[in-house]
């Protein structure tokens, strides 16, 4: 027994140096991504995942982008977890042969992963993480290619106030990083307009039953229902407000803005519902054209972050070409000099914290079974 | 709406998650009754039985029966496939470790509930599935109280439900063979009683009971999510120990217990605050009354 | 057991810490090392919970909430008093364990499986709080930008644990070491034996005289406690917590690698949790199937050794008659 422990010991030791060899440098660069590509959150994540790939792949077709390397994807489930964040982030870190990483999605993941990656020297582009604190770290490494969410927060509440008149409003939110600071946003311009909140909520991510809430919510009247969160409890908010008879509009945010919240609400309760994006009508923009044509013809309808994910890898394609060399410093300082790249939103920019600036906040409703395009608001 | 119809309303509303969480923690406490053993996979049987009746329904909808035929083919479908992997479960999974220290057929029930959380998620996908009711959408309003014709079928078939179950349970012959396995194992052994077969049987209806749960509760949030078990189970579980584990009316009044607790939490209170609210409850009747509601002292045999 | 066969053993282990300091040597891969170091926190905890599930036999089941209150202790000390890693400890174990013994208070009264539900609620009323208090724990965005432990070398001045990996796998194999060396003692005192009477029999236990509430209350304290520690360190190697590093699937992995290791045996908490610790990394290759197989094989393993790795003959020796079902009627 004792001999089977020691040897059991013996072998645990022993794995992670079989499996560590072998790492010797091919020629190959490697640009890593991470996200949630497995558990309910696993969506998100391949879209994220496919917009990168389709981007590495293009560079590829197009010729070698520095001579002798091919692109490759490394791609790593960070199961959205914070914890398990740091440990993909140094697993990514320790491959010599990747220059820069693009993720994650969850801003709670991003947060300390961020830290690994400005400690490794390495680029970090995150297509999706929206929480203003992340780039007030003051990370060198840090560039994100979506809209923050104070800038989401004021473009909601401008249209809330402007354009569906409301007065009277009760926010909830979803708990997470992205739920909670994205409703604080809403919560202050909304309050400095002059609307009245009368309730600021949370629920939990995963609850099924909101009927004791809306029934409370119901009986106070108010004249907009706003919910900072994610589809799946957005569209059961949506479903249980029209079960229950609640005329409030109602609004939320881009963690909204996938075809499946308007399914799972069950087609007619969500007519009507308005939505803010961290971008105008994709499909408005002449720039994304060719983006949006090549993505759906290799894997179908664009997901909500698939575009920034293309745009954060192009970026990341781009510092490569002009380090013209396999150096994570060479890549590093290239972003330097990064000015009006021809993106798919058109020319883009980043700020002194590496967010992007010049980005306009969509409204979309509901119409028909479908997402449709209202108009800009203004976020600034 | 007055405050007292806001009142009613709230309690129509945590009756019908009551009545959910009961037909659940029926089942831990059944399973819990005849070999002292907190089944943590209940909770995805229960999942599983979502999703056999949302296969049963896409398969059966294009037949075009009546909602209340389609229904109880969903019910006695999604008990079948439950009731079946509950037997299984028990067969495979429980019976050769009964005789092993207790705390290692919970290690096994967690590692089953992974095993079946994770083979729903590979199955189904990990994404929300839209859930169709069978039932059709009627909303009535008595006396400015808002009730739905789905709320009326989960309070009734819970109710049937368990009434059925305390019938079984005190009027039948293997009813009486659970009761007996309960108390004493191996004197039931001895007296020619099957008590594998008993067992078995009680991990059937258990499950059985879980999938009818799980039918109800697709049908009525409309979307199902391989992880939902996980939450729900927990709280059915709480539910019957709230109740007084191994005591099946117990199971029954700590499940709507539960459920107008949490809605009048939500209602209340506060949304976020609603699962502090519900177990402070919870810690301070047990501090009271440590055995639950319904519970007996046989626990505390120590 | 003789005092000859201890001295053995107890050099076995040092030989095997000995190795074990020289990993990130022989083979410094961030990731490896993290990996280690992640399951290496984990066996701490298994330690901690060792005390209160395995010697003193009572079901816990929100055991994350100790590493909670350890990680927000450290974490709020050090953003609001700047208080350093070093110090910091100490408060988180004094709090965790204090949470610890409070929550034992209930068990004066409710037993068994009670008890495991009580325990449950707590965790779940940790976590809830953290995320709902936004102005003390910032909410669902927890801490941010808690400092890294700091280590004075003479004539080097200071050395930043920074995000290196090699630094934290040392400072949690010290803590392993020092824990378990502590636990060992402690198993073998009149309180180690107490806890062990109280698993087995605790009317019988209560009838020879011993205190059994207050031990209950010591086990859970200390349980805490390290937790606490364990907590603490943690957060200064995240750097940032959030409240869903805390969830209910933590307290139920820490108390899979206690049973499986074995009930009560220190070699079997920390062995059990090495294996459940890296073994979702071993499975990184299985993609979406590997927590698939990580369930199976929690099922696979605790069938194969149902007294857990190290509990066969440990148990065996100590009570070779009714080794068969401890807990049933403790229930």
């Amino acid at each position: 027994m004792r001999l089977r422990a020691g040897l059991f010991l013996a072998c645990l030791a022993a794995l992670p140096l079989a499996a560590g060899c072998g790492g010797k440098s091919e020629p190959v660069i490697k640009i890593g991504f991470s996200g949630p590509l497995t558990g309910d959150q696993a969506p998100l994540g391949e879209d994220m995942m496919h917009g990168a790939q389709l981007a590495i792949d293009q560079a590829n077709a197009r010729g070698e982008v520095i001579p002798g390397f091919k692109l490759q994807l490394a791609a790593m489930d960070d199961q959205r977890s914070p914890t398990q964040a740091v440990t993909v982030a140094k697993k990514l870190v320790s491959d010599p042969d990747i220059v820069a990483v693009i993720g994650h999605l969850n801003s709670n993941c991003t947060m300390p992963a961020s830290a690994v990656y400005h400690q490794a020297r390495i680029l970090n582009i995150s297509p999706a993480s929206s929480n203003p604190q992340i780039s007030r770290q003051g990370f060198d490494t840090f560039y994100r290619t979506s809209a923050t969410d104070d800038m989401q927060g004021l473009g909601a509440a401008n249209f809330a106030y402007n354009d569906l008149g409301a007065r009277r409003v009760f926010i909830l939110d979803d708990m997470t990083t992205y739920g909670r600071g994205f409703s604080t946003e809403v919560e202050g311009h909304l309050k400095r307009m002059g609307a009245e909140v009368i309730g600021h909520e949370g629920i939990n991510q995963g609850d099924k039953d909101f009927v004791p809430l809306l029934t409370k919510i119901k009986s106070q009247n108010p004249d907009l229902l706003f919910f900072a969160g994610m589809f799946p409890e957005g569209a059961l908010l949506i479903k249980q407000r029209s079960d229950i008879g609640l005329p409030a509009n109602f609004m939320g945010g881009d963690g909204l803005f996938d075809p499946a919240l308007i399914e799972l609400a069950g087609g007619a309760p969500a007519e009507g519902a308005h939505l803010t994006t961290i971008t105008t009508d994709i499909s408005q923009i002449p720039t994304a054209k060719a983006f949006l044509e090549a993505y759906e013809a290799r894997y179908g309808p664009v997901g909500a972050y698939s575009a920034y994910a293309y745009e954060a890898a192009n970026i990341v394609i781009w510092a490569i070409q002009q380090a013209a060399k396999k150096d994570r410093a060479a890549v590093l300082a290239a972003m330097k000099e990064f000015k009006d790249f021809p993106g798919i939103f058109g020319p883009a920019n980043f700020d002194q914290k590496g967010d992007p600036i010049g980005r306009e906040i969509g409204i979309f409703t509901v119409e028909n079974g479908k997402f449709k395009f209202v108009k800009t608001a203004a976020a600034h | 709406m007055t405050s007292l119809q806001v009142f009613i309303q709230q309690l129509a509303n945590g009756l019908t998650l009551g009545s959910i969480y009961a037909l659940i923690a029926l089942g831990y406490t059944m399973v819990y009754g005849v070999i002292q053993l907190i089944n943590f996979a209940h909770g995805e049987v229960f999942m599983v039985g979502a999703y056999a009746t949302l296969m049963l329904v896409l398969l059966i909808s294009p037949l075009g029966l009546p909602w209340w035929v389609a229904l109880v083919v969903c019910a006695l479908g999604a008990a079948l496939v439950c009731g079946a992997l509950g037997g299984l479960a028990e067969q495979f999974a429980y019976r050769p470790i009964r005789s092993a220290p207790r705390l290692n057929a919970l290690i096994t029930a967690i590692g089953l509930s992974f095993f079946l959380q994770n083979a729903l998620m590979l199955i189904f996908g990990a994404t929300d599935r839209q859930f169709p009711s069978v039932i059709p959408f009627v909303r009535w309003n008595v006396g400015g109280i808002t009730l739905t014709l789905m709320q009326v079928i989960v309070w009734a078939s819970s109710a049937a439900l368990m009434a059925g179950l305390q019938a079984l349970v005190m009027r039948t012959k293997l009813g009486k063979a659970m009761r007996a396995t309960a108390q004493d194992r191996t004197a039931c052994a001895l007296l020619g009683i099957p008590v594998d077969r008993v067992i078995r049987l009680t991990f059937v209806i258990g499950s059985m009971l879980a999938a009818v749960g799980g039918m109800l509760f697709g049908m009525n949030y409309g979307t199902i999510n391989f992880h939902d078990g996980y939450l729900t189970g927990m709280k059915a579980f709480t539910a019957a120990v709230l109740g007084g584990i191994g005591n099946i009316p117990g199971a029954m009044v700590g499940g709507l217990v539960l459920g107008l607790l949490e809605g009048l939490g939500a209602g209340y209170l506060s949304s976020q605050w609603k699962n502090v609210f519900t177990f402070l409850i919870l810690v301070a009747l047990l501090l009271f009354k440590p055995t639950g509601l319904l519970g007996e002292r046989v626990a505390e045999r120590a | 057991m003789d005092s000859r066969g201890l001295r053995a053993r107890t050099r076995r282990w040092i030989g095997l810490g000995a190795v074990a300091l020289f990993v990130p040597i022989i083979h410094p891969n961030a990731y490896h090392l993290d990996v280690l170091t992640s399951a290496l926190l984990y066996a701490l905890l298994a330690l901690g919970l060792n005390l209160i599930v395995g010697l003193t036999g009572l079901l816990h089941l929100g055991y994350a909430a100790f590493f909670a209150i350890g990680a927000y202790t450290y974490g709020l000390l050090n953003i609001h008093l700047h208080c350093p890693f070093w110090i910091g400890l100490i408060p988180a174990a004094i709090v965790s364990g204090l949470f610890g013994a409070a929550l034992g208070m209930p068990a004066l009264r409710v037993r068994g499986d009670y008890l495991a539900i009580v325990t449950l609620g707590f965790g779940e009323i940790v976590r809830i709080v953290l995320t709902n208090l936004d102005q003390v724990t910032g909410g669902p965005n927890g801490l941010l930008g808690i400092d890294h432990p700091k280590f004075w070398l003479p004539g080097r001045g200071f050395f930043d644990f920074s995000v290196e990996s090699a630094p934290y796998y040392y400072l949690v194999l010290v803590a392993v070491g020092i824990t378990a060396w502590l636990c060992s003692r402690l198993s073998r005192s009149r309180i180690g034996r107490a806890w062990v009477a109280i698993r087995e029999d605790e009317l019988a236990a209560s009838c020879s005289g011993i205190p059994v509430l207050d031990l209950k209350l010591l086990a859970q304290g200390c349980g805490g406690a390290i937790a606490g520690v364990a907590g603490a360190i943690f957060a200064s190697k995240q750097g940032s917590i959030t409240p869903d590093s805390f969830d209910f699937i933590l307290s139920v992995m820490v108390l899979a690698m206690v049973v499986l290791g074995g009930m009560g045996s220190i070699r079997g908490a920390i062995v059990g949790a090495l294996i459940l610790g890296t073994l979702p990394e071993w499975l990184r290759g299985f993609d979406q199937y590997r927590m698939l197989i990580f369930g199976l094989a929690m099922m696979v393993i605790i069938r194969l050794r149902p007294q857990g790795i190290f509990g066969a003959f440990q148990a065996s020796r100590r009570k070779p008659a009714t080794a068969k079902e401890p807990h049933a009627r403790a229930a």
